[in-house]
């Protein structure tokens, strides 16, 4: 009877121990591939072209193709992105260094898309089951487009700007009387009776914004599917192509007075994953590369962070073993009574 | 991935989620024989909704001369060659329809598909004199088939499987649930161009200033006021009637768009085999070749035109037809009562009543009391 109970006990523990390991394999991953410090230092680098950055180790970050869920990219365009971080103990600073022969700056013509790149954090301090988050577990975003920093170094890209021999002498409530043909945006188009022609921009959308403040979008999510426009903006940066190479910087302030932002706070390892969008290769949502988790330790100033075991990961594998032993134990009494 | 039946091609396919019939159907049915290609239609839904900043190469409604003309340049070609080929087992389509293909297809996308680029956006009817010739000296270059062409108005197919809907990996794309309407929300859309790449029909445009994608809305502030749609208010050639589709077994022979479809079949869907079950129909033209419009329409077109010969005994067809263009208010159900066609909205009230024979009045060719002759327009 009591072999019976146990044999039926078995597949549950096997179960239990499995499932527990798998949680604690993403906290595992985390612990490997490149190591990248966020460098202490009085300078904040916020210039992708400072001669400075080369004093900093940079990680060399693998990137592989999101084939999980449609629209897949098959076969990544960009196969790694070289990752640096400084910081000055107020803000902190990541430069984003990837090879893309093509330099993709505009999304205004049909057929054009941008090249982007992204960091993603973990809102909750856990590492999310999944790579874009789960509910309960949200990440954070900073998301870098080539072509709102087309529009913030060249001013917002409009109809004139992608087809130069465009000429409009009118649109509703946008006239000679109220403008020069073939207009600008936003200037002339400002009126509600104009804009509402613009539903993206009259309804908020971010993508629409004529205005552009950063080249950054500030976002949340909490899976596929899910990328949130955040309330309160909190990165800047800017990006630049040269000779085949995108260097971009994202910088923020250590402390923000915000709940749905990353917690980066010196002294202590922050997961971060990375994503890289081919514009020419129409990469765009779900068609990326991307990384997988790993580590950032950003150094406090006035001396390196020690490298730690969270009690989270501590916890987790003292729990893993004793399950283990259980079942191994188990296991062995159980042959041992059947041989008997 | 979940099954849904489509019954344009009278079988189960293949479709991303479960099927979600809305309460009713948007649907029209356009009259290619007598579409004038006034471009009426594509102007008055230009004026609506398309004259905004980043929307100057966007037509929702586009009228395109066939076999060559399309906006944009190809779409049809070039989403039928993508698809490959397609064939029909009696009134069963047995190829793969654009999502199912897709499926063994090696580059990721839920849906076979291109992305047109400017220069074909740029083209809204390339070809469209290219069926004319000279009469003394026959056509300007020759071609395997007689001189023919007709005109095809082509609008967003409010799809029952939409494949722009089907490709979102935003979401932001919706069906609504009171008429079957596909929409963009344009707070949730990121400007992916998924959907542009998807839609076979290429009605799927995306705003260059705005940035995200936008598309036909079937006039829905008007429809949810009980109006027809501007295009089909405006139609010079009164070859539209807008009406609730049912599936073939719920048909209300009363209704206008059901009585085409399924009562006389003498409507049929564009392209069924791409299987989106959409929901524009059109009584095809009666003069084109057999062979091309059975690609066009599927299996069911020779009946088609052989009911729509019909019409002129058929006093209901007749009344349908000529209930075209008379009123501005959505036709619920319609009856014929002696010579008269009669329409009536959704509370039974009569709005709009036409004769099936319309006068014919022959006057002299001099206007003696305004001393003018008369030209011979009606
Ligand atoms: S016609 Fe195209 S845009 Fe319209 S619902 Fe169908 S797939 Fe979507
Ligand atoms: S308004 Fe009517 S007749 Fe004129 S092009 Fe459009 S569909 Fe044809």
């Amino acid at each position: 009877m009591q072999r019976l109970a146990l044999l039926k006990r078995l597949p549950l523990l096997v179960v239990v121990g499995l499932s527990l390991s798998l949680a604690l394999q993403g906290k595992a991953l985390a612990q490997q591939g490149p190591q990248l410090t966020s460098v202490a230092q009085s300078k904040l680098l916020t210039d992708p072209m400072d001669a400075a950055w080369q004093k900093v180790p940079a990680a060399d970050v693998p990137l592989t193709p999101q084939a999980g869920v449609k629209p897949a990219l098959m076969a990544t365009s960009v196969s790694s992105v070289k990752v640096r971080s400084v910081n000055d103990g107020a803000s902190i600073a990541f430069l984003l260094e990837w090879q893309d022969g093509s330099e993709d700056r505009y999304a205004s013509r049909p057929e054009s898309f941008r090249d982007a790149a992204a960091i993603q954090f973990p809102t909750t301090g856990e590492l999310p089951a999944i790579c874009m988050g789960v509910r309960g577990q949200m990440v954070n975003i900073w998301h870098w487009k080539a072509d709102w920093q087309t529009d913030i170094d060249k001013g917002f890209q409009d109809v004139p700007d992608a087809y130069p021999n465009f000429y409009k002498d009118a649109y509703p409530a946008v006239n000679v009387l109220t403008g020069t043909p073939p207009f600008r945006m936003p200037k002339d188009f400002e009126s509600p009776e104009a804009k509402q022609f613009m539903v993206g921009w009259t309804v908020g959308n971010a993508l629409s914004e004529p205005v552009r403040t950063s080249p950054i979008e500030d976002l949340n999510a909490i899976g596929f599917s899910t990328a949130t426009h955040k309330a309160k903006q909190n990165v800047n940066g800017k990006g630049v192509w040269k000779d085949g190479v995108w260097r971009v910087v994202y910088t923020r302030a250590l402390k923000v007075d915000d709940v749905d932002a990353a917690a980066l706070t010196a002294g202590q390892e922050v997961p971060v994953a990375f994503a890289v969008w081919n514009g020419s290769n129409q990469e765009v949502g779900a068609r990326k590369q991307t990384s997988t988790f790993l580590n950032v330790t950003v150094q406090a100033a006035g001396g390196a962070a020690a490298l730690q075991l969270s009690p989270a990961l501590l916890g987790g594998l003292i729990l893993l073993l004793i399950v283990a032993g259980i079942i191994a134990f188990r296991m062995v009494e159980g042959r041992s009574r059947q041989t008997s | 991935m979940p099954k849904v039946f489509n019954w344009q091609i009278n079988r189960e396919m293949e479709y991303p989620y479960e099927a979600a019939p809305p309460k009713q159907q948007f649907a029209a049915v356009f009259d290619t024989n007598k579409c004038i290609a006034c471009q009426t239609c594509s102007m008055i839904c230009k004026n609506a909704w398309t004259s905004g900043r980043g929307q100057e190469y966007m037509l929702w409604n586009n009228v395109e001369s066939k076999p060559y003309g399309g906006y944009p340049q190809q779409w049809d070609m070039q989403a039928l060659s993508l698809l490959g080929p397609q064939t029909w087992e009696g009134n069963a389509y047995s190829g793969k329809t654009l999502i199912e293909a897709a499926m063994t297809g090696t580059d990721g996308r839920p849906v076979v598909g291109y992305t047109p680029d400017s220069m074909e956006w740029a083209n809204p009817n390339l070809g469209e004199d290219e069926a004319a010739g000279l009469i003394e000296t026959g056509t300007f270059f020759g071609m395997p088939h007689p001189v023919w062409s007709f005109y095809l108005q082509r609008v967003c197919n409010h799809c029952s499987y939409p494949a722009c809907l089907a490709s979102c990996p935003r979401k932001a794309i919706y069906k609504r649930q009171e008429d079957g309407i596909v929409l963009v929300d344009q707070e949730r859309c990121r400007g992916y161009r998924e959907c542009v790449r998807s839609c076979p029909f290429k009605k799927m445009m995306y705003n260059i200033t705005t940035r995200v994608s936008e598309k036909c809305i079937a006039c829905y502030p008007r429809v949810e006021q009980g109006l027809q749609p501007y295009c089909t208010v405006g139609c010079i050639g009164r070859i539209r009637v807008n009406g609730w589709i049912h599936a073939p077994q719920e048909a209300d022979l009363e209704n206008p768009v059901d009585f085409l479809v399924h009562g006389r079949k003498v409507a049929l869907a564009l392209y069924p085999q791409f299987g989106l079950m959409n929901n524009i129909y059109y009584v095809p033209p009666i003069h084109v070749p057999a062979g091309y419009l059975r690609q066009m329409f599927g299996p069911g077109v020779e009946r088609a035109i052989e009911a729509y010969r019909r019409a002129k005994d058929d006093p209901e067809m007749l009344g349908v037809f000529m209930l075209m263009g008379a009123t501005e208010r959505w036709i619920e159900k319609f009856r014929v009562i002696g010579d008269d066609a009669i329409g009536y909205d959704a509370k039974g009230d009569e709005i709009a009543r036409v004769p099936l024979k319309e006068p014919v009045h022959i006057r002299p060719n001099y206007d003696s009391s305004r001393l003018v002759f008369r030209h011979n327009t009606p």
